[in-house]
């Protein structure tokens, strides 16, 4: 082997090891579920000794109307805790972005609820919605209210309150950070302008918040696809089917129904549509550069 | 002189090595082996553990337990029982497993072992094992492949198994007069005469929220009320008269339960009635020892126990926990003599003293056992009419089991008619069934 040859080789082979571990820890469990999907694989057998059955889980899902259920109560629940936290999120964050005395305990304080484990929370918040000893019929029955059936009724709404409590503290600290590291002199200017408090927010903090924003969004919008233990500790995705969120449904579909190339298929599914998301924020972020690059150069050629 | 010594020392060493090769205990060969077994987290295992020690003192055999909450021993044990070798000697699977394990055959036949001399223990006494669990979590290939029958053969035995029985609070019963309920239209009835004779107090607190805990309750009822899930030919029969008739019980008791009732799990229901916020509960025997436990309950002493009620027929649950021998074990021998240990009459009887779920008739009837835990009598009746077909057990269960349990909990909260919801569940029943090829000898 050359000098010149071994020289253009050699990044790649640093690249190596990172490749290998990459394709071993990311794609072949990716592989493995993606191959699975085509079984009819009961979780007592080998992948191998499993039938091949071609489309047939997806078809079957499609045709399901629990599956579809199941995708609906998902996207109600994703978007309903995703747009309430972004809105208190940002809010709480506008409101402590400045110079109080004790802010960092207050901060802390804040964040807590994101660092208690889900199953915790789960039961925690069970225990407050409980129809007899829970505090919030407790309270209600106290000043003369009618008890609520909270995990009866009202199962969607009780679970997204408890979402809403855990993970609003996650874009609130995303948002201040984004808030404290705005460029001050904007800010000043628009202050020397005579722009209003709302006037700053609306037209200068907010857009230039966006693209972290956006991204927190995002993120908590794929995770809020895949939320599982608060869910299944505080329902069981009852009553009905109406709290059964799809990654509470690929659980049940895996150990109870034993069913693994359906969970497979409904695996895959929500993979599509969390790509389709991302993929839509990414266009979104690169729309947003393009049209900032254009906006640049206009004013360039304007000078 | 020094010879005839020798020669005296010769003959007495070796008389007694005779001695003790004819005496050899059966346990002798095991002596010093550690086992390997996987047990849940649950009352009865937890007295397990208790007399575990004994066992380990009697034969030389050290024992190492896997305790997990019972789901996750079900997610381990499919993984464990898939290897070439696994790690467990022994497991206790819940009686659902039976089905999977047995049909992916990884479960050791027990023909074997009780026709071994060396292994089987002669005063054993099968027949005294109560004849529901043993069919139902012990046997398969028989009737109906899940059943005893002449086809089945034994892969395990029941040990920490259950039946339903119903439990009343005597001081509010004597207080109004009311009669313990016999028939299913007693109890309904003073179910819903509870919340008007004691204003916040519940009728019967039943598990009824969204999945097992719905399709549990309502095939609680379905047994006695004359139902059942299939006919012989496995044709979906839930949805016919006796179906909507323990539908409608689930509902009644529901509908007069505590606040909350609908999205009840076992838990709750249990806890409701440990708080003594209803008069009656109807579900497994295993909840005594907490009923009792003054730092659980409030109800210590105000309970009194009674048999399931009964329909158009007597018909308890049957249900909880068997022990088998994995396939896979490394030592299959020594963990028989372990299960063989466990469930003898003695074993069951130390069990059942530590507070566990005895397996035997005899340990029921046990002088001991009632002096120290007077319901035992009781259970010990309701277990002669323990119903070891009072749901199947097969392995597209779990798919259906899910589909009538959330679909009860939508009759319970969102008021969809009973007969419609219950044709909804047998049709795709019948999907279910089809697919996995029941029809296909019709």
């Amino acid at each position: 082997m050359s000098a010149t040859t071994f020289n253009r080789l050699t990044p790649y082979l640093f690249l190596a090891p990172a490749l290998v571990i990459m394709v071993l820890a990311l794609l072949y469990p990716l592989g493995y579920m993606v191959y699975g999907s085509f079984r009819d694989w009961d979780p007592s057998q080998a992948l191998g000794e499993s039938e091949f059955t071609g489309l047939a889980n997806y078809v079957t899902l499609w045709n399901d109307p629990n599956f579809r259920e199941s995708v609906a109560v998902t996207l109600k629940f994703a978007v309903s805790v995703v747009s309430i936290e972004m809105l208190i999120g940002v809010g709480l964050a506008l409101l402590l972005d400045r110079n109080l005395r004790g802010m960092s305990v207050l901060r802390t304080l804040f964040i807590l609820p994101m660092m208690i484990a889900p199953v915790v929370v789960g039961l925690v918040w069970r225990y407050m919605y409980h129809p007899t000893v829970g505090i919030f019929n407790n309270t209600l029955k106290s000043i003369g209210l009618e008890p609520v059936d909270w995990l009866g009724q009202h199962a969607l709404l009780s679970v997204i309150i408890a979402d809403i409590w855990q993970w609003t503290p996650f874009i609130f600290i995303l948002s201040l950070a984004a808030l404290q590291s705005l460029p001050r002199s904007a800010l000043e200017a628009a202050r020397i302008d005579g722009a209003t408090g709302w006037q700053q927010i609306i037209h200068i903090k907010l857009p230039l918040m966006m693209p972290v924003l956006i991204v927190t969004g995002l993120l908590r919008l794929i995770d809020a696809f895949k939320v599982l233990e608060v869910i299944l500790v505080m329902t069981e995705g009852g009553p009905g089917l109406s709290t059964e969120i799809l990654a509470l449904r690929i659980s049940r579909t895996a150990t109870e129904f034993r069913e693994l190339g359906v969970a497979a298929a409904m695996s895959n599914y929500l993979l599509i549509l969390l790509m389709l998301l991302t993929l839509l924020m990414l266009f979104y972020n690169r729309w947003q550069e393009y049209r900032a690059a254009k906006a640049k150069r206009a004013i360039e050629e304007a000078v | 002189m020094l010879s005839i010594t020798k020669t005296l020392r010769t003959a007495a060493a070796a008389s007694v090595l005779f001695a003790g090769q004819a005496m050899a205990g059966p346990y002798d060969d095991y002596a010093g082996m550690t086992l390997v077994v996987n047990f849940p987290a649950h009352p009865h295992y937890d007295a397990v553990r208790k007399i575990l020690p004994e066992f380990t003192k009697e034969t030389g055999i050290e024992v190492e337990v896997d305790q997990l909450p019972y789901l996750k021993m079900r997610e381990r044990q499919t993984l464990e029982l898939a290897q070439d070798e696994g790690d467990y000697d022994l497991i206790a699977y819940v009686v659902f497993s039976k089905a999977d394990y047995v049909y992916a055959d990884q479960l050791e036949n027990l023909a074997r072992y009780f026709m071994n001399p060396k292994l089987a223990d002669p005063s054993y006494d099968a027949d005294d094992l109560i004849d529901g669990y043993v069919y139902n979590i012990g046997f398969a290939g028989g009737n109906k492949g899940y059943l005893q029958g002449k086809t089945g053969s034994l892969f395990g035995i029941p040990y920490g198994s259950e039946t339903s029985v119903l439990g009343y609070r005597k001081d509010i019963f004597e207080k109004h007069g009311l009669e313990v309920p016999e028939t299913y239209e007693q109890m309904l009835d003073i179910a819903c005469k509870i919340p008007e004779l004691e204003p916040g107090m519940g009728g019967l607190s039943s598990r009824a929220a969204s999945g097992h805990h719905a399709s549990h309750a309502f095939l609680l009822h379905l047994a006695p009320m004359g139902g059942r899930v299939f006919d012989d030919s496995w044709t979906p029969i839930v949805n016919n008269e006796a179906g909507v008739k323990a539908a409608n019980a689930l509902k009644t008791i529901v509908d007069c339960g505590p606040e909350g009732a609908a999205s009840f799990g076992f838990g709750e229901a249990l806890g409701s009635f440990l708080a003594g916020d209803t008069a009656m509960f109807l579900d497994t025997t295993v909840v005594a020892g907490q009923i009792n436990d003054p730092k659980k309950s409030k109800v210590v002493g105000k309970v009194g126990w009674a048999m399931h009620p009964m329909d158009v027929r007597r018909g308890s649950q049957t249900g909880g926990f068997g022990i088998g021998i994995p396939k896979n074990a490394e030592n299959k021998e020594a963990a028989f003599l372990l299960m063989q240990w466990l469930t003898s009459k003695a074993g069951d009887k130390l069990v059942a003293m530590a507070g566990g779920n005895p397996s035997r008739f005899s340990t029921h009837a046990d002088a001991d056992v009632n002096a120290k835990f007077p319901h035992m009598a009781t259970f010990g009746e309701a277990l002669k009419h323990a119903d070891p077909d009072w749901r199947p057990i097969i392995p597209v269960w779990g798919k259906i089991n899910a589909d009538l349990g959330t679909t009860l909990s939508k009759v319970l909260t969102e008021d969809l008619d009973i007969q419609e919801a219950l044709d909804g569940v047998a049709s795709r029943a019948k999907v279910v069934m089809e697919e996995a090829g029941y029809y296909t000898w019709q």
